[in-house]
């Protein structure tokens, strides 16, 4: 039994000693989220926008891979986009992207992971958004 | 144990940014420190829940258990966890780095890393949101999809891991 207690007791030093160590890339990653929140406002997101569905699509993924915040932030700034005509094409694409891709994570997942991949699952990552972004949208027009 | 920081650099880079933003642009620099550190109080609940699971994990879980749930040969069972935790999981990616990479070293295959993260897609707090803006046709098709391309992206990543070594 006082064993077992010391091992739990290691268990969650290790995941202590673990979580700190990667501290300093998380600090680096929240401040540039700061920075993004502060630089790139919805309105300035809407003047992208609104060049056909495929370029739509395009440009929402890779607002939404720059964007960064809580889940919830890009539901409030699509529905704002969506109010100005942007298409749901640019806005699924733009939700997907905003919690799959992450350029300014992308530091800290190379690091962490490896280059390699990263690289692969970024790579994986924005060719899957930008087709189920444009797919559902199709598929939603054909079955209603 | 010693502590082996990570990002050094990348904190360095920003810091300077932070300097030269400081002095040419103040009150937006001020108030992005402010989102940040906001952020950071935020994010300090689930720092602990990842903390406590990393540790249930590594206290429950050996390196032989990680690999036969979570390694090469977990197959169906490996992707129905990985796409379940990546569902149920909270908070930004870069919070659940560590706990990833300590199971990684321990077994965990990339694959499975993959479709974890890219089931993140999925959030379930967020689908009344989903709903209220594109419809339930749309929310559900979405999620279908997600998933589809989750389990497709962790396949792809094995293949292409395998075909490397």
């Amino acid at each position: 039994m006082k064993e077992e207690t010391l091992s739990l007791k290691k268990a969650f030093k290790k995941a202590f000693i673990n979580f700190i160590s990667i501290t300093p890339m998380m600090l680096a990653v929240i401040g540039l989220v700061g920075i993004m929140q502060v630089y790139l406002s919805p309105e300035i997101l809407a003047t992208f926008f609104g060049y056909g569905s495929m370029t739509d699509t395009l440009v929402g993924t890779v607002a939404g891979a720059v964007s960064m915040g809580q889940g919830m932030i890009s539901y409030v700034v699509a529905e704002g986009l969506m109010e100005q005509g942007i298409s749901h094409y640019a806005l699924s694409a733009f939700i997907l992207a905003w919690v799959t891709l992450g350029v300014v994570q992308l530091p800290s997942e190379a690091s962490i992971f490896g280059v390699r991949f990263t690289f692969y699952r970024n790579v994986l990552t924005l060719i899957s958004t930008i087709v189920i972004a444009y797919v559902t949208v199709l598929t939603v027009g054909l079955l209603s | 144990m010693k502590i082996q920081f990570k990002g050094m650099k990348f904190l360095s880079i920003v810091l300077i940014v932070y300097v030269i933003l400081l002095i040419i642009e103040t009150p937006d620099t001020l108030l992005a420190i402010e989102k940040s550190a906001s952020i950071l109080l935020s994010l300090l609940p689930l720092f602990l829940l990842i903390i406590t699971i990393t540790a249930l994990i590594n206290y429950f879980l050996k390196p032989k258990q990680i690999i036969k749930h979570f390694g090469k040969e977990s197959g169906a069972k490996g992707i129905f966890y990985a796409v379940v935790g990546g569902i149920i999981s909270h908070g930004p990616m870069y919070a659940w780095y560590g706990m990833l990479a300590d199971m990684r070293s321990q077994g965990l295959k990339d694959g499975l890393i993959v479709t974890f993260m890219y089931a993140r897609a999925i959030k379930l707090p967020l689908l009344p949101f989903m709903v209220d803006l594109f419809g339930l046709l749309f929310a559900i098709i979405i999620t279908i999809y997600i998933l589809i391309a989750a389990v497709l992206q962790g396949k792809i990543i094995d293949i292409l891991e395998k075909s490397n070594d």
